[in-house]
């Protein structure tokens, strides 16, 4: 870092305004968790439907919840009193433990018991039926078990009452035990509630929950009661807990294990300081720009953003690792940017297409990165510069780097293992066993297995609605769907008959249409009618005669009652099981039959079917299959576009076919190789894995630039195998992290980017390695045309270059006298190859400022070269060095077989600077 | 003949539930004839049934009514069942019904002489003497108490002779048991069922 004053103000100046903005984002900024931002945008109405609806429908915000730890009489008495509590709780619309008795039924809905019960459907109350109901009545109260009928007979002889609160409990009702529900083997109680917030919303469900533990400790009193809960809501809760607190732990482990890299790397705390500048710049304008454009940001988009930012932490790394004594900062930046802004710009135009991905929790991912990266390149390029002092330290002249490079150089070059490994792979994954992509939304629940089963037994024994079938019935208002589910009736009660499902439920069971309301309405007899029907009926009953006159009160009531419509029935306590079952949506009404224990699915269908065009069977989990493959293959087709659009940006910044090729080879390579070992392990390709993939053809992208663009310069490649290392090392620490990770999101990033980071380093180094071959030589040395003896570079270092050629046979060789070549002329060739050697130890062309002096005990096998069939392989190795000579030895051989060798001294115009 | 007079009540005092309860009891399995009078503001006059009460252990108790029409109601632990001739069974738990409970802890611990087990669900009074007692059971637990204000049970020596549900509004439920059972006429208002069971003939 520079000390000088205007570097550490710039360097305040930057503090100040990344606290200021952190200040404003901190403000500004609401982090969202409502999941479905992560789901795609639906386009069919079953999609709507399933994401509108079912997303906030009746089994989402259902919790089943399970006591035990006590005796039964007593977990009885802990469940009546938790319902009791949250009864009028604000977060709960819903609990009920099964307990119903007669003084349950809401006032409000009393008078209207004649027109909701069914009983108005098949009798009348002539004297006849009033008769028989009286009797039953009498020996009610004669018995000790129907005596809790008392207070409620002078109201409601017929019992209508009763018969409502029956009709209203669930088809398929638990095991009673103390009149409430207990599990099927009488030792758990068990408790159903419906959440205010849906299962969508974790920081609400949390609060719910809450609630409910706080409602249990009162209730329970110090007894060791256990509760278990468990739904939508509750597993929502539990993967945001278990996703935020890992992406939490492993980021700290990332941060702390940065800093120790960047300090090995860079022995210098002024490093980590600059590295970590633009990378904090590049956050902030990030989450600002999200926040002033979508007003939230989700959870997931921060924790998935801040990871690919750490594709920015790569610019400043590749500024730190090209420093070198001899250059400005300044200059150094001028000279890495073409290659650090195509970087940028290829990766930020992948990202750009997940604007249109039609996620939109997907295009926050994209502002924030493009942002961020635009960001982090343009303060490398800008804003690092002038803080960074000159230093001694040039990874250029790094001796270990050098060996490393030599082993690397030393590897053989295989062009066709490229092919070799492309054809495997897509073998592999063409093969591989389990389907390519991953469509079970389900799948990606970080909920462990036990809870899923035991969610599942619970919900069957409580009869909860199925998540995954419902009947929706499309009506122009709600009364015409009233209507269209009492239609619907017989069919539904046959399939109960038939065993094809356990029970249902729909919003007609609660309130019935008013064409039937109107109907029991006009069957209900009038004042006098109903008091002679009465006094007959009492004839041969011990009752009083005067007793029922508050049940004729209430039928007069009743005749002239407007009927009852769903509105009114919202603000009742049944208006929670009102609001799942039926809603209002755009002038439409939907009407949604829920099943519980279906068995047979085919026959769901089929009702739906005879049952017409406005009776739908929506299969959510086909339905949510259908919605991610529709926007994977969307993405897929905008990926395509965005690869286009890359290949068009590196060509045009390269302009050369086989600098294109190396640059993009490692890339699309490590991509199918990653592919195929994910697919050969088994593993269905989700959102994620492709998202990951993207970010780490990004990283190979990085590489593979930065290889190419060292190209000859020997200290180049050095600095820019440092940069590349440093950088890969940082990104493999984060991702391979994540990897251990038991949230399938996170495993799936981790795994993929850390496969992505190892093979697109590997490959880069590979297959970006500058082809010696086409290194022109006559750029290299003054001997121009055909008196460029030489033709290409086998391989060369510090000390020694190997050179191959066959112009000896050439007839255009100039040194050729009738069409013969005298061995003599191998001196030629050795001068030649020393030359070429000085050019490129000096790392520009044209700089061999030396001469051939001298040369001395050179040696040749044989008179005439001309006829040799093979290539000639020419070698010069640097003995002896000083500051204004160098003393070669060369070699020429064919086919193994020594043809020439001698000594030479080389005098330098200038000296060369060591 | 005063002082005569007042010596059963001076020991009214002395006499102690635990010890009655455990004299009363008999083995199980015992079965006794009843003729219940219920008696209700609702009714002109009272409902007469007549039948068999059978006891086969803690928490088992039929109630068969054969006049004037057949009902059988068996309790079994917390599930209680009634069938009735011409009705289909019904089936519900014990808690909905607090007379029905009152019936049965209030017979076993007579049949069985377990007097914690009746403790639990009543405060336990005795009053009388050894030859005409009455025991008090009223409901520990508030909600029972609005229905079932008292249950009484009077009889002489070691047998119970009625097994009254008094209810909060006025109306009862009188058991006659065994031998009493037959001198029960229709007309029987409730003070002249109280004396019958405080042994009038006796």
């Amino acid at each position: 870092m520079k000390r000088t004053p205007q570097a550490l103000l710039l360097l305040a100046a930057w503090v100040v305004a990344l606290a200021i903005l952190g200040w404003f984002v901190q403000r500004q900024l609401v982090v969202g968790a409502d999941l479905r931002l992560f789901l795609p945008s639906p386009t069919t109405p079953e999609q709507r439907l399933l994401l509108e609806e079912v997303g906030e429908g009746p089994a989402s915000r259902v919790l089943a919840i399970a006591l035990d730890g006590a005796p039964p009489e007593q977990l009885a008495d802990v469940s009546r009193e938790l319902v009791a509590t949250l009864q009028d709780s604000r977060e709960f619309r819903l609990i009920t433990n099964g307990e119903f008795a007669l003084d349950s039924v809401p006032d409000e809905l009393l008078p209207y018991r004649f027109l909701l019960s069914p009983t108005l459907d098949t009798q009348r109350f002539d004297a006849q039926y009033l008769h028989a109901e009286l009797l039953a009545r009498a020996r009610d109260l004669a018995s000790p078990a129907g005596s809790f009928l008392e207070p409620w007979l002078p109201r409601d002889p017929t019992l209508e009452m009763l018969k409502l609160l029956q009709g209203w409990q669930p088809m398929q009702e638990p095991r009673r035990e103390y009149d409430v529900w207990f599990d099927r083997s009488g030792h758990r109680a068990l408790l159903l509630a419906a959440t205010e917030a849906p299962a969508f919303d974790p920081d609400r469900q949390r609060a719910a929950l809450a609630e409910l533990q706080r409602a249990l400790a009162s209730a329970a009193a110090g007894a060791p009661v256990k509760m278990a809960v468990s739904g939508a809501g509750k597993f929502s809760v539990l993967m945001e807990e278990r996703t935020r607190g890992q992406a939490q732990a492993f980021g700290t482990a990332a941060t702390v294990g940065m800093i120790l890299l960047l300090l090995i790397a860079y022995r210098r705390i002024g490093s980590i300081v600059l590295s970590i500048l633009p990378l904090a710049s590049a956050g902030l304008v990030g989450l600002a720009v999200v926040s002033a454009l979508f007003g939230t940001v989700h959870g997931i988009t921060l924790a998935f953003g801040f990871t690919l930012i750490g594709v920015a932490q790569d610019y400043p790394l590749h500024l730190l690792s090209h420093r070198r004594p001899d250059e400005e900062p300044a200059a150094i930046a001028r000279h890495l940017w073409p290659t650090l802004a195509t970087g940028v710009a290829s990766t930020c135009i992948a990202y750009f297409t997940f604007l249109f991905s039609g996620v939109i929790g997907l295009a926050q991912l994209a502002c924030f990165t493009v942002a961020g990266l635009a960001v982090a390149g343009l303060t490398t390029r800008f804003g690092l510069p002038p803080l960074m002092a000159r230093v001694a330290q040039d990874f250029g002249a790094s001796r270990f780097l050098d060996r490393l490079w030599n082993r690397i150089e030393a590897l053989p070059r295989m062009r066709w293992i490229a092919a070799v490994i492309a054809v495997v792979a897509l073998a592999v994954i063409a093969l591989a066993p389990r389907q390519f992509w991953e469509n079970d939304l389900a799948r990606l629940t970080p909920v462990p297995e036990d809870l899923l089963l035991q969610d599942q037994r619970l919900r069957g024994e409580l009869g909860t609605p199925d998540v995954r079938y419902l009947l929706v019935v499309d009506a122009a208002n709600s009364d015409a769907a009233l209507g269209r589910l009492e239609a619907l009736e017989p069919g539904l009660r046959e399939l109960i008959e038939r065993r094809a499902i356990g029970g249902y439920d729909h919003a007609a069971r609660y309130v019935p249409s008013a064409a039937s309301q109107l109907r029991r309405q006009q069957r209900l007899p009038d004042l006098d009618t109903l008091r002679s029907a009465l006094r007959e009926a009492l004839v041969g009953t011990p009752f009083r005669p005067d007793v029922f006159e508050p049940f004729v009160q209430d039928v007069e009531r009743a005749r002239t009652l407007p009927p009852l419509s769903i509105e009114s029935m919202r603000k009742s306590s049944l208006g929670a099981s009102m609001d799942m079952l039926i809603s209002q949506r755009r002038e439409r009404t939907n009407a949604l039959i829920t099943f519980s224990g279906v068995q047979d699915v085919a026959a769901l269908r089929a009702l739906a079917a005879a049952a017409g065009s406005d009776v739908r069977l929506l299969d959510t989990k086909g339905e949510s299959e259908a919605l991610v493959a529709a926007q994977r293959s969307r993405m897929l087709w905008t990926l395509a576009v965005a690869s286009l659009l890359l290949i068009g940006v590196i060509a045009c910044a390269l302009r050369s076919r086989s600098r294109i090729y190396r640059v993009l080879a490692p890339m699309a390579l490590t991509t199918l190789i990653v592919l195929a070992v994910l697919r050969g392990s088994g593993v269905s390709l989700n959102l994620f894995h492709l998202i990951s993939l993207i970010l780490a053809a990004g990283l190979g992208l990085d590489y593979a630039l930065f290889f190419e663009h060292a190209s000859a310069d020997r200290a180049e490649q050095r600095r820019t195998l440092h940069a590349v290392l440093v950088c890969s090392l940082s990104t493999l620490m984060v991702f391979a992290l994540l990897m251990i990770s038991d949230v399938p999101v996170l495993r799936a990033i981790g795994v993929t980017v850390t496969l992505g980071v190892v093979f697109n380093f590997a490959l880069a180094l590979l297959l970006t390695r500058p082809e010696l071959r086409n290194v022109p030589i006559a750029s290299l040395i003054p001997h121009q045309g055909a008196m460029c003896l030489l033709e290409r570079i086998v391989e060369w270092d510090e000390r020694r270059v190997v050179l191959e050629t066959d112009s000896h046979r050439s007839s255009s060789n100039p040194l050729r006298v009738a069409d013969k070549l005298r061995a003599i002329h191998l001196c030629e060739y050795g001068a030649q190859a020393m030359a070429v050697h000085g050019a490129l130890l000096a790392g520009t062309p044209a700089a061999a400022d030396g001469m051939l002096v001298a040369m001395r005990s050179v040696t040749f096998a044989r008179d005439w070269i001309h006829d040799l069939p093979s290539s000639l392989r020419v070698e010069a190795e640097c003995l002896h060095t000083e500051a204004s000579s160098l003393q070669y030895s060369f070699r020429v051989t064919h086919r193994g077989e020594l043809l020439a060798e001698g000594r030479a001294a080389v005098m330098l115009q200038a000296p060369r600077t060591a | 003949m005063p002082a005569v007079l007042l010596w059963p009540t001076t020991l009214a005092a002395a006499i102690d539930p635990d010890a009655l309860i455990a004299r009363l009891a008999r083995p199980a399995p015992a079965s006794i004839a009843f003729k219940e009078v219920r008696v209700s503001p609702l009714l002109r006059e009272p409902l007469v049934v007549a039948g068999q009460l059978e006891f086969s252990g803690p928490s088992s108790l039929d109630r068969h009514v054969r006049e004037p029409y057949r009902e059988d109601t068996s309790i079994r632990g917390e599930s209680v069942r009634v069938e009735r001739e011409g009705e289909q069974p019904r089936s519900f738990a014990l808690k909905r019904a607090p007379e029905l409970r009152g019936l049965l802890t209030g017979f076993s611990a007579l049949l069985s002489g377990d007097v914690p087990a009746l403790k639990r669900s009543f405060d336990v009074q005795a009053q009388g003497s050894e030859e005409s007692w009455t025991l008090l059971l009223v409901p520990l637990d508030t909600r029972a108490r609005r229905r079932l204000q008292k249950i009484e049970i009077t009889g002489h020596d070691s047998t119970p002779r009625c097994f009254s549900l008094l209810n909060a509004d006025g109306g009862a439920s009188v058991m006659i048991l065994g031998d009493a059972a037959g001198e029960v006429a229709r007309s029987d208002t409730l003070e002249s069922l109280k004396e019958l069971c405080q042994g009038r003939g006796a």
